[in-house]
């Protein structure tokens, strides 16, 4: 669904991304690993179009996606959320579900802002998400946790067939993260497909079925939760040694 | 918002049947020009808070709109004979056409880097308008006849009053352009890209088009305006229509009655508009009105840093709440 071909993003010296490949088969959900400062936020925004790409391609739904402008790619079907959660502060969450209802043609442009029918879904979502009652509240008076579910919720408002969450569970707590869980779960069964960057490694294990491990922003290794648990190249990236496997070898 | 519909009829109403009948009622010629100049204020400074308030885009440079309107309708006039009262409204559509291209070029810029681009628009314009003296008559300015109709200048003791229904036509027009872009996804769309534009992008709004198509709109109004005021005054010049200080006022008027709002840029112009004339009244012309301005801009920016509409709203609010609340405690 998504493909990646030998990409590379640099700024100024540093490689940020460098010759990356790697793909998202549809329906799956797929996670994106790897130490601090190993390229993933840099392979989102190259994704979703926030960079353009030095070299290398992005294909999605067989069209080519790189160079397009990030509202483009949003209405190819990428839905992503942020790593440090970005709202509408000062709108209401209701119009923060709403500003993603995605728009064809200048009539719609000057149409109602908020119509029933969007309002309907859009508190369906909430419901979904457990926001429900807070549709008049201000983005910003909402808890940290609450934040992140609304962010979520209103990607979905646009009915992305791909959603990138970058690290959905940072900083939120165990409750919440069975709820994330549970949530994106029963959106892949309904055919939703994934990319998650995470840190948090129980996460991502039980959630994933496929894994891709960045580091130095090159791709290290990538298989199943289980293989890539066992793998050395990705113990040595995230430990800094292999001087004990060496040992033991 | 719901329940405060039926009187936002009720004083609506109001406020235009007292716009209506004011230049039969004051009959003071002073008066009556300081009206046209004061809803002219309104005009500006609500059209300007389609780009500068809902999205956020400070343009110091509207006044390049103003004079191009001016000028076009001034040649127009002229040359060809048309009657500004009817020319300006689609010589504004020129000027739109133009604010167009330029915002399609400095919207690519943000913040104060958006502001400087914008000031230096109004210099380009002038400095045109001065060296293109074939047609602009360059420094000299252009002098348009005497107002009238079918060629028939009106008396002067009622010169005022046709420009009184003009302007009045032109607000109401603005602020309901203004009301329905509010209302739309259009202006839901401005305010996310005010709020926080990369994230408006991320969600699939095409945010270059959205704040082209903004500043277009914004220019229209201000451009038809300076074709109006171009044929009230009957003379333009570069230096004076291509002023900063104009792109300057509509600004913090709109600030001042509370920017991103419907009615603040409207409440400010009543406001500040009359109050300066006062001031030059007593003062004569002197500076002062300038100083009067900017105290009473700092006072409103200290106390009620939202602008002086929202601040009002929110007192009514808290009002309404107190005694609300006082009731219920009684009767339980």
């Amino acid at each position: 669904m998504l493909l990646v071909e030998n990409i590379t993003k640099a700024f100024g010296g540093i490689r940020a991304v460098d010759s990356c490949s790697m793909g998202v088969e549809r329906g799956s959900i797929t996670g994106l690993i790897g130490p601090n400062g190993s390229g993933k936020t840099t392979l989102f925004n190259l994704i979703t179009g926030f960079y353009q790409p030095d070299v290398g391609r992005i294909h999605f739904n067989d069209k080519p996606i790189h160079g397009l402008p990030p509202s483009r790619i949003c209405h190819q079907g990428i839905g992503r959320t942020f790593q440090i959660t970005r709202l509408f502060w000062k709108m209401t969450v209701l119009e923060n579900m709403i500003v993603p209802v995605r728009q064809v043609g200048w009539r719609t442009l000057f149409s109602r802002g908020v119509k029933k029918h969007e309002e309907a879904r859009a508190l369906e979502l909430l419901n979904l998400v457990g926001l429900t009652g807070y549709q008049d509240e201000e983005a910003r008076k909402l808890s940290f946790g609450q934040q992140k579910l609304l962010e979520f919720a209103a990607v979905l408002m646009a009915d992305p067939d791909l959603i990138l969450l970058d690290e959905p569970a940072g900083g939120v707590n165990p409750v919440m993260i069975e709820k994330i869980i549970g949530l994106v779960e029963d959106l892949n069964r309904q055919g939703k497909t994934f990319l998650v960057v995470e840190h948090n490694m129980r996460l991502v294990m039980e959630l994933c079925q496929h894994i891709v491990v960045l580091d130095h922003g090159q791709k290290i290794a990538e298989g199943k939760p289980a293989t890539i648990q066992n793998d050395l190249l990705v113990l040595e990236a995230y430990l800094g040694s292999t001087n004990h496997a060496d040992a033991s070898a | 918002m719901k329940p405060s519909r039926v009187p936002a009829v009720i004083w609506m109403s109001g406020l235009l049947a007292a716009l209506l009948v004011f230049p039969l009622v004051q009959r003071s010629q002073y008066y009556q020009h300081v009206m046209v100049m004061t809803m002219m204020a309104a005009v500006l400074a609500s059209s300007w808070n389609i780009i500068g308030g809902y999205a956020g885009y400070t343009s110091l440079g509207h006044a390049a709109f103003f004079g191009l309107g001016g000028y076009l309708v001034a040649l127009a006039h002229n040359h060809f004979g048309w009657h500004p009262f009817i020319s300006t409204w689609f010589l504004g559509i020129v000027v739109m056409g133009v604010a167009l291209i330029l915002g399609w070029i400095s919207l690519r810029t943000h913040g104060s880097a958006f502001v400087v681009v914008t000031i230096a628009m109004v210099f380009i314009f002038r400095i045109v308008a001065l060296n293109l003296a074939s047609i602009t008559n360059g420094a000299r300015g252009l002098t348009q006849p005497r107002p009238g109709w079918g060629g028939v200048p009106w008396s002067p003791e009622l010169i005022k009053i046709p420009f009184h229904y003009i302007m009045l036509a032109l607000l109401c027009l603005t602020v309901f352009a203004s009301w329905r872009v509010r209302q739309s996804k259009f202006g839901l769309g401005l305010i996310a890209i005010r709020e926080d534009e990369g994230k408006a992008e991320a969600v699939g709004i095409d945010t270059m088009l959205y704040k082209v198509l903004a500043f277009g709109l914004s220019a229209y109004f201000v451009g038809v305006a300076g074709g109006i005021y171009s044929y009230f005054f009957t003379y333009i010049d570069p230096q004076f229509i291509f002023d900063i200080f104009t792109g300057v006022t509509m600004v913090l008027i709109a600030i001042l009655g509370g920017r991103g709002t419907l009615w603040g840029p409207v409440l400010g112009a009543f406001i500040m508009e009359p109050l300066g004339n006062w001031v030059i009244g007593v003062f004569g012309g002197t500076q002062i009105h300038l100083a009067v301005f900017g105290g009473i801009l700092l006072a409103v920016m200290l106390f009620m840093p939202q602008g002086i509409l929202p601040a009002l709203t929110e007192f009514v609010k808290r009002r309404a709440k107190a005694p609300a609340a006082g009731r219920r405690s009684q009767s339980a």
